[in-house]
């Protein structure tokens, strides 16, 4: 009877067929995800503008030898530092860190219970081609925590505990480099994400991640 | 039917148990600052300390370089000169009439003269200032470990739970005793194997190294041990939480 058919169609599916609906979780964190990441660019925008400079190695101060200068883009450093807000900058950071950290180990772990990375990201048959499920994995498994880990290479409490981090990158100034260089990636990486959407249709898409229908 | 109970009062009294070792074993100021700010940043400020704090139980030492990575001159920021009286009648006599009071909760508050602070046993770091602008530059430092200088007035008292430094340019920092354990933690007289520079914080200045720049104060005038930051400043912990800044810069 009614009981029946709701325990029918609870039943784990053997193999979930392609499909384009989300579940529920990947659709919560992905709303929670853009939050983050938003506050994160932003933040770390004006936690940039405020030194303006990037180096190579363990040192880099103003007037050490430096591998981008924004002055030699029209921007001077009193310019960028009236622009920028470090204190608004950098508690916005951490508080975005941990929320996009927190967020990041629900949808990962969640997914590694369930079945999505297999049957939608390892698997030959689904929704996605071949590029995008690697783009996806290599952006999960492999940028993001190199994000993380050049992000707290900065730190001097996390690299005092973890001086290996220091030499995985060659020094807090490569890290923060990295860091810089990484976030240009990250941004490109999500416009390609948003033209994909848009060439598939961008209402339909969004509905989609919203309502999971 | 004492299974349930047992099992309920497991499940209640682990996590007390739990909570009550990181509140009252541990100390509670070790793992929170001394005031949470409201809403979503303050969540974040303890999980940022907790976790560091947790990383760093063992007390290890920041990363100490060769001589040969030092800056020298060691780059200047914010202030180089106070314009403060007292601070400019002592640096033209070449500090030799100044005098740091430590004070508060210590058994014997006294004050000491820079001659006293150097015959102290002396410790040499190669460490990177790390600003939290983002500048980064690595300097040798010469000083006493701050732990030393209190014993020096009889060590705190039970009741210590932070040390305030005071300075000649109107800043001033809280520190719990965890930082002030650490071996690292020094105050600085000497730099790249000269006397501290004027714009480097003439003539002592604080070394934490495991946080950032504007927790190593420069020009230091005074030293207090209290049981509380409540009624210093705003009351946060030191001038920059005050202003907004994160009072634990381990980040």
């Amino acid at each position: 009877m009614g009981v029946d058919s709701v325990s029918i169609s609870e039943k784990p599916r053997p193999a979930e067929p392609p499909s384009t609906v989300h579940s529920y979780n990947v659709r919560i964190c992905h709303w929670i995800n853009l939050v983050a990441c938003v506050y994160l660019l932003w933040s770390g925008v004006h936690v940039f503008l405020d030194f303006p400079e990037l180096y190579w190695g363990h040192t880099g101060y103003r007037g050490y030898p430096a591998a981008f200068r924004l002055a030699d883009w029209g921007l001077s450093w009193e310019q960028a530092g009236a622009l920028g807000d470090r204190r608004w900058g950098r508690n916005y950071h951490f508080t975005f860190a941990w929320v996009f950290l927190i967020n990041g180990l629900v949808y990962v772990l969640w997914n590694l219970y369930s079945t999505h990375f297999r049957t939608r990201m390892l698997a030959s048959h689904s929704s996605y081609g071949t590029l995008q499920r690697a783009s996806y994995l290599v952006l999960i498994f492999v940028f993001v925590p190199l994000m993380i880990l050049t992000g707290i290479a900065q730190s001097p409490g996390f690299t005092a505990a973890m001086p290996a981090l220091l030499d995985l990158f060659g020094g807090r100034q490569t890290a923060r480099t990295l860091h810089t260089i990484g976030t240009v990636v990250l941004v490109l990486f999500v416009l390609v994400h948003v033209v994909e959407v848009a060439r598939a249709g961008f209402f339909v898409k969004v509905r989609s991640m919203i309502t999971g229908k | 039917m004492s299974t349930p109970i047992s099992r309920r009062a497991w499940l209640t009294s682990v996590p007390a148990a739990l909570g009550g070792l990181l509140l009252t074993g541990c100390s509670r100021e070790r793992f929170i600052p001394p005031r949470v700010r409201g809403g979503l940043i303050g969540a974040a400020d303890v999980l940022t300390m907790s976790t560091n704090r947790l990383l760093l139980s063992g007390q290890p030492l920041a990363r100490e370089y060769s001589r040969s990575d030092v800056a020298d001159p060691f780059p200047t920021w914010n202030q180089t000169n106070p314009r403060n009286a007292e601070y400019q009648r002592h640096a033209s006599e070449g500090f030799g009439s100044w005098r740091l009071p430590v004070g508060g909760l210590v058994a014997r508050p006294r004050e000491l003269s820079l001659d006293e602070i150097r015959r102290l046993p002396a410790r040499t770091q190669i460490t990177a200032h790390v600003c939290e602008q983002g500048w980064s530059a690595i300097g040798e430092w010469t000083g006493v470990a701050l732990q030393r200088v209190l014993e020096e007035a009889g060590g705190v008292t039970p009741a210590a739970r932070y040390v305030v430094i005071d300075t000649f340019d109107g800043w001033y920092e809280g520190y719990d005793l965890f930082e002030v354990a650490h071996a690292q933690t020094i105050l600085a007289y000497g730099l790249n194997g000269r006397d501290l520079p004027r714009g480097n914080g003439a003539p002592l200045r604080l070394r934490v190294e495991r946080q950032c720049g504007y927790k190593n104060l420069k020009f230091l005038k005074s030293i207090r041990v209290v049981d509380s930051m409540a009624g210093i400043g705003r009351g946060t912990g030191g001038i920059n939480s005050d202003f907004g800044f994160h009072w634990f810069a381990g980040v």
